[in-house]
């Protein structure tokens, strides 16, 4: 059996493309159930993000066509011409394909490397397939391995520590100025849909008062019905804004709606309470000497873009030990696999040397028949034991060379035994683990 | 007779001081009701013992530290009800109700001052004003602390990172949020202030139990009351001025200079040498 990944993501193919190729999740299920159905596809499931598609198959040996058979299926399924989709699709086997799909549920290949989201994502492809039973035990035991070592990559790293979009570095800075949001009123100036994406952040952090302001009043009553806030008029925004601990502003005003007289008089009114400026309009709805009064923290979309980068280029100074220990737990799992593909060897030579030991019992029965009962089971522990004893270095070897990926040495033990297995199939049981470290 | 009366209006002025720490601080409305009366009834109580003395002495001029300070407290008194009936406002109070109190304290014992009925009584006393004390300069410490730490977050988060650009010199992530710094300075402050106004009036007690009406003269004691008075100030512009962030962290390093100082005035000290033997 021999693993494969077939797909694009966000490095090879454009967005034109990507969302061509995008599996909604209502439909990942039914095409799954239709990739299952190829002829040579034994287990599969399909990830679909806004940044991937990844067909992940453990395909059949006897069926060689199988893999072009994935190709087949993502040009019909999406009517796309081979010439079109061949130049940005990718291709990953076997050991391969083990290690990317660790990197991708360890968000080391997406976009933003570090997003939490990916790893759901795997998780939510994984599920939907093994509701419709297209996982079996190969793939059981990769995704498995997967999770654990992406779990690990968050733990253990700092891939993922700081915030990367801009809406959530404002949520971040609001934590550091405020502490717990709960309790906290938000007003949005101006009802656009970045504003509208902050303002959902820092709801989901626990403010709980939203008030929104718009020069067109239905488009603020919409935006507070989304987040059951109240529309404050345009004309009462300064009356207002005192009352609001954060203010997210986007206005297209082409001068300071906000300047700093304005942020003297929330500041009094406020009895010097702190306030949060998310100013995301360009240009500018907040003067920027208004960040100079103290109390007052303005955040304009270029400094919030700033934070973001910061954080993004922190995370990529941690993503060698997260590939190191992506890596470690790579060849983590091609041990454990190997561990268990070498389990058909033991058995075969454990039931060899049963085998020996009845023979052996057999041949000198008539002598063994004036023993007494107990006699007779002293003889049957003892010749059992023996067994065990002089089973255990080969054992132990079998495993070993498994573990070392050591073809020659798993041959001369099983050959010592007179064993057939082969020792390629030991360790290519399945070209999961290429056989080639 | 007297010195009865001065005695009650000591109690009534204490009663009502306390009270007036919870209904400034905290707005406390019940508390305000409670130290209002309280606070008159102590005046009337002290007007009748200071109209007494006079009478009794048969002169209108007071005589001694112990009647200036009587006389001294019935002024402060008087002007804090005065303004609180002209223009309603209480927030005086935290300043004058304890500032009475302390004034009338000392007359209130007696010519002959109070002594403690046995060495063990005083000590135990002693033990109180010190660890009082300390409690309260640990709680001005950890105040001091919060407030630069607040400082420190609030310079980091009006530091603007310039695409490229280094990032700030300090690693601050480990840094509390700015409301829980500002929590922690006040909470402190507010643990601090009655545990100092406990120290100091019991130090007050014991000093003049040992030095009599002089220990006010005292440079150590005199720096001691600076610095409840600054701290009184600073309780007050946080509750009334909404005074927090960089100047209320200033004003809490004053506090924390005059505490140092106060602990410095131990080697000029007559009455107090603690620390400079």
């Amino acid at each position: 059996m021999t693993l494969r990944i077939v797909g694009v993501n966000h490095k090879t193919a454009p967005i034109e493309l990507r969302e061509r190729v995008a599996i909604s999740r209502d439909a990942l299920g039914e095409a799954t159930s239709t990739l299952a159905a190829l002829s040579g596809v034994t287990e599969c499931m399909i990830v679909s993000t806004c940044n991937r598609v990844e067909i992940v198959a453990a395909l059949d040996d006897a069926a060689p066509l199988a893999e072009h058979a994935l190709i087949a299926f993502m040009q019909q399924r999406f009517g796309i011409a081979p010439e079109e989709l061949l130049p940005h699709l990718y291709e990953h086997h076997d050991h391969e394909a083990v290690r990317h799909l660790f990197r991708v549920a360890a968000s080391l290949d997406s976009m933003v490397v570090g997003e939490p989201q990916i790893l759901g994502q795997v998780k939510e492809a994984f599920t939907v397939a093994r509701k419709i039973g297209t996982i079996g035990g190969q793939l059981e035991h990769l995704l498995q391995s997967v999770f654990s070592a992406a779990k690990k990559v968050r733990t253990e790293t700092e891939i993922g520590s700081n915030s990367v979009s801009i809406a959530s570095v404002a949520v971040e800075l609001a934590r550091k100025i405020f502490g717990t949001l709960t309790g906290k009123t938000v007003l949005i100036v101006g009802a656009g849909k970045m504003s509208e994406l902050a303002a959902r952040h820092l709801v989901q952090q626990g403010a709980d008062k939203i008030l929104v302001t718009n020069r067109t009043r239905e488009r603020a009553e919409r935006m507070a019905g989304h987040f059951n806030g109240r529309v404050v008029e345009f004309a009462a925004l300064y009356d207002e804004a005192p009352q609001a601990d954060i203010i997210i502003t986007s206005t297209g005003a082409p001068t300071h709606i906000f300047r700093r007289e304005h942020g003297q008089a929330f500041l009094h009114k406020r009895r010097n309470k702190p306030m949060f400026f998310i100013d995301i309009a360009v240009p500018r709805d907040v003067e920027p000497a208004m960040n100079k009064l103290e109390g007052l923290f303005v955040y304009d979309i270029d400094d919030l873009q700033a934070v973001a980068a910061a954080h993004l280029a922190e995370r990529q100074q941690h993503t060698d030990h997260a590939e190191q220990l992506i890596a470690r737990e790579v060849a983590r799992f091609h041990e454990r696999q190997r561990a268990v593909n070498v389990a058909p060897a033991i058995v075969a030579l454990q039931q060899r040397a049963e085998d020996l030991r009845q023979q052996e019992l057999k041949r000198i029965h008539a002598r063994l028949a004036s023993l007494t009962p107990d006699q007779l089971a002293a003889v049957e522990a003892l010749s059992r034991g023996l067994v065990n004893k002089f089973l255990h270095p080969p054992m132990q070897a079998l495993k070993q060379a498994a573990r070392d990926n050591d073809g020659m040495r798993l041959e001369t033990v099983l050959n010592e035994w007179g064993l057939e297995l082969d020792s390629n199939e030991v360790l290519d049981n399945t070209d999961i683990n290429g056989g080639q470290e | 007779m007297y010195l009865i009366w001065l005695r009650v209006a000591m109690v009534l002025y204490g009663l009502a001081a306390c009270a007036a720490l919870p209904a400034v601080l905290y707005g406390v409305d019940r508390w305000r009701r409670f130290a209002v009366p309280t606070a008159f009834v102590a005046f009337i109580f002290h007007l009748v013992s200071v109209v007494e003395t006079l009478t009794t002495a048969h002169r209108w001029v007071p005589v001694g530290v112990r009647e200036t300070e009587s006389i001294m407290g019935l002024l402060v008194a008087g002007v804090f009800l005065a303004i609180w009936r002209l223009y309603g406002t209480f927030s005086f109070s935290i300043f004058a109700l304890p500032a009475t109190f302390f004034l009338v304290f000392a007359p209130a014992l007696g010519v002959d001052g109070y002594a403690f009925p046995s060495q063990g009584v005083k000590r135990g006393w002693l033990i109180v004003h010190i660890a009082a004390l300390i409690a309260a300069f640990v709680a001005l410490g950890f105040s001091v602390i919060a407030s630069g730490l607040y400082l420190l977050q609030e310079k980091y988060l009006k530091f603007k990172l310039k695409p490229g650009g280094t990032k700030w010199w300090l690693p601050v992530d480990w840094l509390p949020p700015l409301d829980t710094l500002e929590r922690i300075a006040h909470t402190m402050l507010m643990i601090g202030f009655p545990c100092m106004t406990a120290g100091l009036m019991i130090g007050s007690l014991l000093a003049q139990e040992s030095v009599g009406p002089a220990y006010f003269l005292d440079p150590k004691v005199v720096a001691s009351f600076v610095m409840w008075g600054v701290f009184v100030l600073l309780l007050f512009l946080r509750r009334s001025a909404g005074l927090r962030g960089r100047r209320a962290a200033y004003l809490s390093g004053a506090v924390f200079l005059a505490m140092v100082l106060v602990w410095a005035a131990n080697v000029i000290s007559r009455v107090h040498g603690f620390g400079a033997k």
